[in-house]
């Protein structure tokens, strides 16, 4: 049996988040949706997640941050920034704290899907080489 | 469990053996490799795109705004940062100066795009005389250019002064209002009015419940009673916002923020505070996004000024905006308080006078003019029936219109640009000036004529207006009456109205066209729609109650018609584009950023300024970065990455001498000693590629023409490292890497080098088959024809091809195994047949020639995708 992708979805956007995480599902992927960033640090030290997905617009802890405290827990874990709204500065942020890819809402679920599978290969590669 | 995580929870068990674990790395330096290029190679192409998408768009062919530009902008930054990243994972982070030379233009990028104000000291309180209109940033445009009106032109202007940004700035931040205007803007969603309704509304309660400082409340009322002590007791003063941006250059803002007339001395805090909040108004909101102001740049002066008590007062422009009235200046004008005309919502008289001295007057229209508005006694302002017997006439004579086109046309003189001025008359017969601002005069390429009616069949269901906005469109009509009306008014529809109320401009991003029966070109209605480039016919007198929701109508605002159904023939004459004005904030803003992101400086790799120093764009970021990368992929020099030892050489009937490795479950068990029979490779990507490769057998170079051969004989003059048929050319040799789901192959054939790497797993997702390919005999011409052969038939087999000079990549993913399989077979086949090939290639048509061969070969054992 093949093992699934285990995904860590973030937003406070209950609908957005909600909805996101089935269609993901139905996709094969395993999804455990938080909604915000303490939960999703409280879940990874818990869990090992191959991929996580972060809104950056979040009320508290921003997703920046969350992917900063992240990546301090887990370093192999590959990050998906997703924001609403365009910024040239959080982007090159986000890229600079390890982020994967930095993508503007609404996402095209099946270029999502590609760029999930991408960071998982980078993930493996990595794992593998020992970083 | 994949072979991958078997790998990795036995070496988390302390199970493997070195050997074993060294070949795991070397493996997944491949796999590591082949990302990094893959996304190198891959997001090149992407970025161009959007760099090409962005350069259409300044061109007029694409229509944009903001959030285009900084969508784009963000995708750009991140594709490129990621860009840098790759090339530094191939070069073991040689190219760590292309960050800082990335750092440093984004940093001029992000600037164009967010270009935070300085926070504005100085006085609170800015009295008219003291202002000029180098103080804009203080006191906002519209009071800095009455200042000039007054203090340069010597006109007549009502006495006041400004609360400036420096109180706004300070009143939003005291109660973290502006904090919290942020949080709510940021959550606003495209197209979502009664989201939109909502906000506002929040926003609005929240800014005037909001207490004053008590230092700017008493400096306020300090400076108000000076106005008083200066204008008399009886005086009625009003307050008119005056906010930053708010008409500049291409941006009126017509009517999207409050005035407040004849405001009483006890709701005159209350008045500031509604002033600033009308500037989270639907309306305004909707303008500010659509024009691409940020929040932050807009900061709201209010104006604190005499109210003139007004025998008649209207709107001026100094030029027609619209096709009605070339040459004119016109003039709205009523009974009372300008404000209904500035609506554009009551009848109001028309004059038209030439713009040329002595000024004639060309057109005049009096309307019944049954209601005036006026001061009420203690505050605010009504609405008073006019006397029977005054409703007919003019509101001004003929010379009063011609003595304030003249003043109008002083005030375009001095402003440099056609003028949008409010004025009022007093009962001396003095014109006073309340407002002057640019009036933008959209661009048309000459007049239009009317189509011969024979050459349209449809119902004219108008045949009169004006053209408040020049344009054509098409679409449903939507009748709007009521607040409810706008949150069902559909995208692409028709705005029809009775009344052209300010409120509907929050409509104008999902109209096409706007049709009413009043209303003036003065009004603000039509400032907007003129702005937004949206066609507006007004005055019709009978639209709205002749054309029902629902009927598909065609506006020709230009002639002032309106026609059932689609007229074709019109819609396809015009050649309105819907890019934004030329001068428009949004349009210099794309300008400014292109010039960081598209010139290309770095046009010589093989020049001395190819460096990452002298990349001053993205484009040349790029353009080096892919340079780099062609360069380490093909590189010649590179050694086999594996010592010899540990491979074995390989026995088969191809002519030429190959190393093989063994990862892992690639080659048969029992297989032994220090060669190797082809049939013994199992690994299943491997034996694909080898049985395209044997298909058929390989007859020899194939018989040239003159011309093949001598640019074979020219060539190796010219490179004295080249030798026709030398097999190990350049020293490196052929070696393939096998394992269970993985081999790479890397080969010179004559003068070609090639190599294939491919992973079939356990999961879609991670399959890929990765070739890349340069060199050759022939001239450039037919290298780069032999690209397009092996291109042509990669394709067909849904292989992603890029293609330079005499390189050429291509890659296939994702696919299931069987699909990728049959990939392989087909690169096998390409890689032997091409040998050589180039040197026939004299001319396109046999580039299909032969494509056609191979596919009919290709066809025996494979079956072809149509």
């Amino acid at each position: 049996m093949t093992e699934r992708i285990r995904l860590l979805l973030v937003d406070d956007e209950e609908a957005f988040r909600t909805t996101l995480a089935s269609r993901l599902r139905r996709r094969a992927f395993d999804v455990l949706d938080v909604e915000s960033g303490y939960r999703a640090l409280e879940a990874v030290k818990r869990t090992a997640f191959d991929v996580a997905i972060i809104d950056v617009k979040m009320p508290g802890m921003d997703g920046l941050e969350t992917l900063r405290e992240m990546k301090s827990i887990s370093a192999l874990i590959e990050v998906i920034m997703l924001t609403g709204h365009a910024s040239v500065e959080s982007g090159i942020e986000g890229m600079r704290l390890g982020a994967f890819d930095y993508v503007m809402k609404p996402c095209d679920i099946d270029a999502l899907v590609v760029k999930i599978g991408d960071a998982y290969q980078r993930k493996l590669a990595r794992e593998v080489s020992g970083e | 469990m994949s072979y991958i995580k078997t790998y990795l929870k036995r070496r988390a068990e302390g199970r493997l053996r070195k050997e074993e674990q060294e070949r795991n790395a070397l493996r997944m330096a491949f796999t590591r490799r082949y990302l990094s290029f893959k996304t190198l190679l891959g997001l090149n192409d992407e970025v161009l795109k959007i760099i090409s998408n962005m350069e259409e768009a300044i061109e007029g062919s694409v229509s944009f705004d903001m959030a285009f530009i900084r969508t784009k902008c963000t995708a750009l930054s991140v594709d490129v940062y990621k860009i840098i990243q790759s090339l530094n994972d191939i070069t073991d982070q040689r190219n760590q100066t292309l960050f800082s030379v990335f750092d440093e233009i984004s940093r001029r990028i992000d600037q164009e795009l967010t270009r935070k104000r300085e926070a504005q000291q100085g006085s609170w309180i800015l009295p008219l005389e003291a202002i000029d209109r180098n103080m804009t940033d203080q006191a906002g445009n519209k009071m800095a250019s009455l200042a000039e009106t007054r203090n340069r032109l010597g006109l007549a202007v009502p006495e006041g002064f400004v609360i400036s940004s420096a109180a706004y700035e300070f009143f939003m931040a005291e109660g973290k209002l502006q904090d919290e205007v942020n949080r709510q803007l940021q959550q606003l969603e495209v197209g979502n009015i009664a989201q939109l309704h909502e906000v506002s509304a929040d926003l609005q309660k929240l800014i005037v419940e909001a207490p004053l400082p008590a230092e700017l409340e008493r400096t306020i009322i300090s400076a108000y009673q000076d106005l008083i002590r200066n204008v008399g007791e009886g005086a009625c003063i009003c307050l008119r916002s005056s906010a930053l941006g708010e008409d500049s250059r291409g941006a009126s803002f017509a009517g999207q923020y409050r005035s407040i007339l004849n405001v009483s001395p006890e709701s005159l805090l209350l008045g500031y505070k509604e002033v600033v909040a009308s500037k989270y108004s639907v309306p305004a909101i909707t303008y500010r996004l659509r024009m691409g102001f940020l929040d932050e740049d807009i900061a709201m002066c209010v104006g604190c000024m005499r109210l003139i008590q007004a025998e008649a007062a209207g709107v001026v422009y100094s030029a027609d905006p619209g096709a009605s009235f070339p040459g004119g200046v016109v003039i709205n004008s009523a009974f009372g308080l300008g404000k209904a005309v500035v609506d554009g919502t009551f009848s109001s008289d028309l004059y038209v006078v030439s713009r040329k001295d002595p000024g004639q007057l060309l057109e005049k229209d009096i309307r019944s003019k049954t209601t005036r508005i006026a001061c009420h006694s203690r505050e605010g302002v009504v609405v008073e029936h006019v006397d029977e017997a005054k409703r007919e006439a003019p509101s001004l004579s003929d010379e009063q219109a011609r003595r304030l086109a003249k003043i109008a046309m002083r005030l375009e003189e001095h402003f440099g640009g056609a003028q949008d001025v409010e004025w009022a008359l007093d009962n001396e017969g003095t014109f006073w000036i309340v407002q002057t601002r640019p009036l933008a005069l959209p661009a048309r390429s000459g007049s239009r004529q009317d189509l011969p009616s024979r050459l349209i069949d449809n119902t004219t269901l108008i045949e009169k207006g004006i053209t408040a906005s020049p344009g054509v469109a098409y679409g449903p009509a939507f009748r709007v009456e009521t607040a409810v009306d706008m949150l069902q008014f559909p995208t692409g529809a028709v705005l029809l109205a009775r009344y052209p109320l300010p409120q509907w401009a929050a409509l104008l991003d999902k109209a096409v066209a706007v049709v009413t029966d009043e209303g003036t070109l003065t009004g603000h209605l039509a400032a907007v729609a003129r702005e937004f480039k949206i066609p507006a016919l007004m005055g019709t007198r009978v639209a709205s109650s002749t054309i029902g929701t629902g009927t598909l109508v065609t506006v020709d605002a230009d002639l002032q018609k309106v026609y059932a159904g689609k007229v074709e023939a019109i819609l396809a004459r015009s050649s309105e584009s819907a890019s934004p004005i030329k001068n428009s904030p949004v349009y210099h803003t794309l300008e400014n950023v292109l010039r960081y992101i598209a010139p290309l400086h770095l046009t010589d790799p093989d020049g001395p300024d190819f460096t990452p120093q002298d990349c001053q764009t993205l484009h040349d970021i790029i353009r080096y970065a892919h340079e780099i990368s062609l360069r380490e992929l093909f590189d010649e020099y590179q050694e086999t990455p594996f010592s010899h030892k540990m491979a074995r050489k390989l026995v088969s009937n191809v002519p030429m001498e190959w190393w093989v490795l063994d990862l892992g479950g690639g080659i048969r068990e029992k297989a032994d000693g220090d060669t190797v029979r082809v049939e013994d490779i199992i690994s299943p990507p491997f034996c694909a590629l080898w049985e395209g490769l044997t298909a058929f057998p390989w007859k020899g170079p194939p018989p040239i023409d003159a011309g093949g051969f001598l640019s074979i004989v020219i060539e190796s003059t010219m490179d004295p490292n080249l030798e026709l048929g030398r097999e190990s050319a350049m020293g490196g040799q052929n070696y393939v890497i096998v394992s269970q789901d993985f081999f790479h192959l890397s080969t010179k054939l004559g003068f070609h080098y090639s190599t294939v790497e491919a992973f079939l797993g356990e999961r879609v997702t991670e399959n890929y088959v990765w070739f890349y390919f340069k060199g050759g005999a022939a001239d450039r011409q037919r290298k780069e024809r032999r690209n397009d052969l092996i291109e042509t038939v990669l394709r067909r087999f849904h292989f992603w091809v890029q293609t330079k000079g005499d390189t050429l990549s291509a890659r296939l993913e994702r696919q299931e195994n069987e699909y990728m399989t049959k990939g392989l077979k087909v690169l096998g086949y390409l890689i032997l047949h091409t040998r050589q090939l180039d040197m026939v290639l004299s001319d396109p048509a046999r580039v299909t020639w032969y494509a056609e061969e191979m596919l009919g070969e290709v066809s025996t054992f494979v079956e072809v995708p149509d």
